[in-house]
Formats: C-alpha cells, sequence, structure tokens
C-alpha cells in the first residue's frame, strides 16, 4: 500500500474543509484547526491498479495574510492549493502561498482547485487569470463543495501524479 | 687411509667403520639403562602431567579409568558410607535448600495468587463485577491489576509522519492509526513550533491523558510512539530507544528511498510487537525473605489482632471520645493530650465558670484516678462563658436567659422588678445590656402589697374634687407603697404608682375630664405631703373612659366619682 502526504492551504475561507469533508475519513474534528491548526483526513483512491492512500493535513488558512506553519509542509507529495472563485484576492494569496511552499518543500505535483464553481452568477475569476495561472507547473481544476463536481478529479490527479513522481 | 683435510664428515664415515657396532651397542645400553629409571618415584613425579597430557589427547584415559574409580566408590560407601557423605555434604546442603526453597516459594506464590484472586474482598468484589458486567473474570481481574500495558507501537517516517509499521495485542481493535500517526507527527511540529524547541533538537517525549501515556522517541529518520495505559515504567523509554536504534541500523537504506511504500518496514512488525507488553501487580510480586513468615506472620498478627485488638480498640475509642468531649466544653483549651500506658496526660486551659474536666470524664464513665489534668485559668471569650460569668454577676434568676449579640447581651423572660440596672458594670465581653425584653414581676411579698394598695379608693361628692374629712385611704396607700418599695430593694423608677382620677356619667366630656385630672391632683398632693417621691407617681384623669363597673347605675356612678390606684412595674432599659 502507497501513501502520500498530502497538503492542502488556502486562505480562510475558501472552503478547504468543506471541499473534502464529505469525500474523507476523518476522525478529528474541525476544532484542530483552530488549536492545533492543522487537521488530517484520509482518502484512498486508485492509481495505475494500486490502492494510494492519501493522508490529507488540510492547513488552518490564517485570515488575509498567507501565513501557515511551515512545519506541517515538511515531507509532503503533493499539495492542493483551494482558491475561492467567488472572491478574486483569494487567487493572489495562492500566488503568495506557492512562493512559501516551494522555499519549504521545493516543487512537488500541485493542484490548484478553483472552488465554489456552483457560484457562477458571483464568479469573480476573469479568462485573463486563468491565463495567469496556466503559466505555472500545476494542474487546475474547478471543483464544488456543493456537488462534489472536480473533487475526486483533484485526489485522482495527486495520487497518480504523486506515485509516478515517485518512480521517476 | 683418507687424508684428514677432507674434513669431519670423512672422519665420521672412519669411526663408523672402525666402532660402529660397539657404538650402537652401547647406545642400546644406555637406553636400557634409562628405562630402568622408570621407577615409581620416577613415575609419581610425572603421572599428573602425564594424565593431563592423555586426557587432553582422547577419551580412552577416562574410559579406562571409569570402572575403576566406580568399583572404588561403590567399596568405600560399602565399607563406610557417612565417610563419604561428609565428603559431598558441602555440596548437597546448598543443593536440596535451593531445591526446596524454590519448590516453597513457587507453592507461596500460588497460595498468594489464590487467596488474592478467590478468597479477598478485592478477590470478591471482582468475582461480582464479573457477574454483574458479564465481563469475564480474568478481564476484570486485567483491569485492576493492570500496572501497565503498552498496547500500541507505531514507526512513524520522521519527515512526512506516514506510517511505517504499527503493532497492537491482537485483542485490541485500532482502526485509523494512520490517522494517528499522521496527527502525531503535526502535533510534534506543533509542539516544536509553539515552543521554539525544535531548533534545540528537543521535541514532544512522553505525554499522559488520563491513564494513557504515549511514549514518543525520535530518531533521524524515524519517530516510535508507544501507547501505554496505567503506570508506564521508565524503563520502557530505554527500550523504545534500542528498538529504534536497532532499526535505524537495520533499514537505513529503506528509511533513505522511503516514499510512501511502507512494505519494506514489514520487518519492523516483529520488532515493534516486542515492544507490546501486559504487566499486571501480581507479576510484580517477590516471594519475600521465605515462605514460612508469611503463613507464620499471618497467623500470629491474626492472633495479636483478636485477643489485644478489642482492648486496644475500646481503649481508643473510650480515649477518643474523652478529648473530642473536652475540646467541645467551651471555656475549656486542650493544649496537651497524650497517652503513656494506662495514665492520661491532660492540660491546658480553663475558665473558671467552665465544668471541671474531671467531672467530664467522670460522667463518661472513665476512671479519673488515670487522669493528670493540669489547667490554668484564663478567660474565656466563648457566648456560653461570658453568659455564664453575667449571669453569676447580675445575679440572674433561673427565669431570665441570656443571648450574647456581638457584644450586647439580650436578657430575656421574666425576673423580680428592678433586679439588674443596665447600666451597672458589665461582665468581661459584654459593653451594653439590653433587659428591655425582661418581664418585670411583683416577688410573693409584694403582690400581697400591691393588692392591699390597688384595693383602696378615695370617693369624691358629684362633682368636686375636694378630699373628705377621711384621708384613711391615702395613707395606707402611702404607707402600703413605701413597704412595697422596701420590700423589692427595687431600682428607684422601676415601681410606678399610678394615681387615676374617674367621674360619673353626668355633665361634659370635657367637664369630666378635667375634674378627674383635678381629684387625681388633690390626691397625689395628699400622698407627696405623706412623704411619696412624686417621681414615683403617675397621675392620670381618665374621665368617664375606662369606668369602673357595677350592675347597679346609682352605685357605678358613685363608685367612679373616685380615685384609685394601680402599681406599675417599668421595664428596664
Amino acid at each position: 500500500m502507497i501513501q502520500k502526504k498530502i497538503c492542502m492551504v488556502g486562505v480562510f475561507g475558501a472552503g478547504k474543509t468543506c471541499l473534502v469533508q464529505q469525500f474523507v475519513h476523518s476522525i478529528f474534528t474541525a476544532k484542530y484547526h483552530s488549536t492545533v491548526g492543522v487537521k488530517i483526513d484520509r482518502k484512498t483512491v486508485q492509481a495505475d491498479g494500486t490502492d494510494v492512500t492519501l493522508m490529507l493535513w488540510d492547513l488552518a488558512g490564517r485570515d488575509r495574510d498567507g501565513d501557515i506553519s511551515v512545519s506541517y509542509l515538511r515531507g509532503g507529495h503533493g499539495i492542493i492549493y483551494v482558491v475561492d472563485g467567488t472572491r478574486r484576492e483569494t487567487l493572489d494569496q495562492i500566488f503568495e502561498l506557492r512562493t512559501i511552499v516551494r522555499e519549504a518543500i521545493g516543487e512537488v505535483p500541485s493542484v490548484v482547485a478553483l472552488n465554489k464553481i456552483d457560484l457562477k452568477e458571483s464568479w469573480a475569476l476573469t479568462p485573463g487569470d486563468d491565463t495567469a495561472l496556466a503559466k505555472e507547473p500545476w494542474h487546475i481544476l474547478r471543483t464544488s463543495a456543493k456537488s462534489g463536481e472536480g473533487v475526486d478529479a483533484t485526489f485522482n490527479w495527486l495520487a497518480k501524479a504523486t506515485v509516478a513522481g515517485a518512480s521517476r | 687411509m683418507p687424508d684428514p683435510n677432507q674434513g669431519p664428515d670423512a672422519f665420521e664415515v672412519l669411526r663408523d667403520l672402525l666402532a660402529g657396532q660397539e657404538r650402537r651397542r652401547l647406545d642400546r645400553l644406555e637406553r636400557e639403562f634409562d628405562e630402568a629409571e622408570l621407577t615409581p618415584e620416577a613415575i609419581a613425579k610425572h603421572l599428573p602431567e602425564a594424565i593431563a597430557l592423555r586426557a587432553g589427547q582422547d577419551r580412552k584415559l577416562a574410559r579406562a579409568l571409569g570402572p575403576t574409580v566406580e568399583n572404588a566408590i561403590r567399596e568405600s560407601v560399602q565399607r563406610n558410607p557417612s565417610q563419604i557423605a561428609t565428603a559431598i555434604f558441602p555440596v548437597l546442603g546448598p543443593a536440596i535448600r535451593k531445591a526446596i526453597a524454590e519448590a516453597m516459594a513457587g507453592l507461596v506464590r500460588s497460595i498468594n495468587t489464590a487467596i488474592e484472586h478467590s478468597l479477598s474482598i478485592q478477590g470478591l468484589t471482582w468475582r461480582l463485577e464479573s457477574l454483574r458486567t458479564g465481563i469475564p473474570y480474568a478481564q476484570i481481574v486485567l483491569k485492576h491489576a493492570l500496572l501497565y500495558r503498552v498496547e500500541q507501537v507505531f514507526l512513524i517516517h520522521a519527515e512526512t509522519g506516514l506510517l511505517l509499521a504499527h503493532a497492537a495485542p491482537p485483542d485490541l481493535k485500532v482502526a485509523d492509526a494512520d490517522l494517528i500517526s499522521s496527527m502525531l507527527t503535526a502535533i510534534q511540529d506543533f509542539v516544536g513550533d509553539s515552543f521554539k524547541t525544535a531548533e534545540a533538537g528537543g521535541r514532544l517525549r512522553t505525554f499522559s491523558v488520563g491513564e494513557v501515556t504515549v511514549m514518543v522517541e525520535a530518531g533521524p529518520q524515524a519517530v516510535i510512539a508507544a501507547v501505554v495505559r496505567g503506570q508506564a515504567p521508565d524503563t520502557l523509554i530505554v527500550r523504545l530507544q534500542e528498538v529504534l536504534e536497532t532499526l535505524h541500523l537495520q533499514l537505513a537504506r529503506q528509511f533513505a528511498r522511503f516514499n510512501g511504500d511502507a512494505a519494506p518496514f514489514d520487518v519492523a512488525q516483529p520488532v515493534l510487537e516486542s515492544c507490546l507488553e501486559t504487566v499486571l501487580s501480581t507479576d510484580r510480586r517477590t516471594p519475600g525473605p521465605g515462605p514460612a513468615p508469611w503463613l507464620g506472620w499471618a497467623v500470629a498478627i491474626t492472633l495479636v489482632v483478636v485477643v489485644f485488638g478489642g482492648f486496644s480498640i475500646r481503649s481508643s475509642l473510650r480515649w477518643n471520645a474523652a478529648v473530642t468531649r473536652l475540646r467541645a466544653e467551651p471555656g475549656l483549651v486542650l493544649v496537651l493530650a497524650e497517652r503513656s500506658g494506662r495514665q492520661w496526660h491532660l492540660s491546658g486551659l480553663r475558665d473558671p465558670m467552665a465544668a471541671d474536666p474531671r467531672m467530664l470524664l467522670a460522667a463518661m464513665g472513665i476512671d479519673t484516678g488515670k487522669v493528670d489534668g493540669r489547667f490554668s485559668p484564663y478567660l474565656s471569650l466563648e457566648p456560653a462563658m461570658v453568659v455564664a460569668r453575667a449571669r453569676r454577676l447580675l445575679g440572674a434568676p433561673e427565669s431570665v436567659t441570656f443571648s450574647l449579640e456581638g457584644t450586647t447581651l439580650v436578657a430575656r423572660g421574666s425576673a423580680p422588678v428592678g433586679w439588674a440596672d443596665p447600666i451597672g458594670p458589665k461582665p468581661v465581653g459584654v459593653e451594653s445590656l439590653d433587659l428591655s425584653r425582661v418581664e418585670p414581676v411583683l416577688p410573693a411579698p409584694g403582690a400581697a402589697l400591691r393588692a392591699e394598695i390597688e384595693r383602696n379608693q378615695v370617693l369624691f361628692d358629684v362633682g368636686s374634687a375636694a378630699l373628705g374629712g377621711g384621708d384613711v385611704p391615702i395613707r395606707q396607700v402611702a404607707d402600703a407603697f413605701r413597704r412595697l418599695l422596701a420590700t423589692t430593694g427595687a431600682a428607684t423608677g422601676s415601681i410606678q404608682l399610678e394615681v387615676i382620677g374617674r367621674t360619673d356619667p353626668t355633665g361634659t366630656d370635657a367637664t369630666n375630664q378635667a375634674l378627674s385630672r383635678l381629684r387625681a391632683e388633690a390626691v397625689v398632693a395628699r400622698l407627696t405631703a405623706l412623704g411619696v417621691l412624686p417621681d414615683l407617681i403617675t397621675t392620670t384623669g381618665v374621665g368617664v373612659v375606662q369606668p369602673l363597673e357595677n350592675p347597679d347605675a346609682a352605685e357605678q356612678a358613685r363608685i367612679n366619682r373616685s380615685v384609685s390606684f394601680v402599681i406599675r412595674l417599668v421595664r428596664a432599659g
């Protein structure tokens, strides 16, 4: 059985916790966010015929500043950046977070989850943003915590990418 | 003739040719002579070395000697058994003792266990608990006698926090070991970040939650964590360190290459399992100095307890009761209370108003002959003592009760009129005296005099306030009142003579009111003339109000044209 450590980052309110809540196995409550600053869940997926257990480190997003506990990133095999598609500023913060992550653990397979895709009317990202995002070596997915759209795809892509990265 | 210049070899050849035969014979003779030197002395000299030499070469010597030695021993035993017994006694004695001791220790252990688990109150309680809860007895014993149990051991990859291997007893269901492993790592990081211990190489090592202790040992590549229920011993941490070091040594390459696949760490599983252990308090029982003392002491202690315990307990109970009684007694301060043998030593302070400690003890049925009591006098401010002192100082009758409200002594009940003076001397601990709630009463002789005074009446003519010729009633009243004051010895003013003037119903109220007043004043003037102090007299004119009753109207009119007398007792304060 292959295990991978995946870190989920994104500013407060971007919907990180909601995004995965119904798709993962968890024994810890959201209380851990405010106390320890991280909550760990598990998601097992199939990648290339083998079971991959993703240990999801859901890092508490601090309000406004992109400050996260770098210690929690240590040894991460993959990263999920969560953007609130209805709040333009959360995208900028993702770029700040990316710098922090890269300094801490280098380049690892990463997914940007553009969340709240169900709220089409208040969608704040422009085609220009999509272009800016596409310049970076990360995988971009549109997700919805409400409908579950894109969530499994996020996990599957990361499982595949991290396993492939390991065998390379 | 050989040339001597040809060297020694040629000479040797020549000698052999000439004397060879003789020389060989000479050598043989010499050898025989040497062999003839094997005398017993010579053998004795070389025998030990010879035996050692041969025994080192093969077992032939042992085989050759075996039957001889056996025969020798058999013969020796047949001839004189005590000799060989004496010889081997130093070896046999300790061996036998050791064997017996071990057997006995085993017996005592099993007796202990049996008693502890079956006959003791604890054992019975556990059996009851087992019956009540339906949990097997063995598990109940485990729950209560558990010293500690290593329930889980985690081997965690230091960098990622991923679980490499995990061990738990088969009866313990552990889910989500991987989540716990990660969270444990997160908590380690959290502690390191929060208290800035990570730089100094410090890490969270041992933490306890309720009866669970988590011991964590960190190595460069991996972390080992043990979940221990009960009292985790210090030796366990050393054990974990050793295991971690061993694993680092064995799995150095696997650690370095780890990329999420825990399969190479399956080999660590048995090592982790070796750390799982359950230690019960019964496992730790040491046999003690020996089995016999255990039984002997048990019997002896039981006997002593049964025979002497009764006396001791009774005496102890009495002593405790006595000390408690004395401590509770107001006005007594017990400073020292000791027992030496049968003698009781009590000392302390005693208010003169307090009860006699000896009397108290005697009342409890204690032989005061064995009590040595020394009490120094002191003044207690305990309410009971203050009240007792006040009662004595004020000469209070039984009908008066006291209570102390702050520093005010409040008297209640009834007392002879004027028995105490509120502004007189006060007992210690009392600043003011409240007598206003005491009902004054006249003592028996006073009651007769009162009746005599109140029987009198001074009658007047219609519409007149003039005293007639006869002032006999007034004289009688003055005389009786004087005697009353003398009899009671009451403080001035506490007994008042009330002089009440009345009229018949004819005439207006205003006139009657004035007339009644005049009549009273006339009588008062006469009384003062007779020596009654005006301060002790109250003058009242009631007119036709509160008339004296009589069924005959004419008679009623007559008796109300009068002045009558009433003795009033005044409350103090």
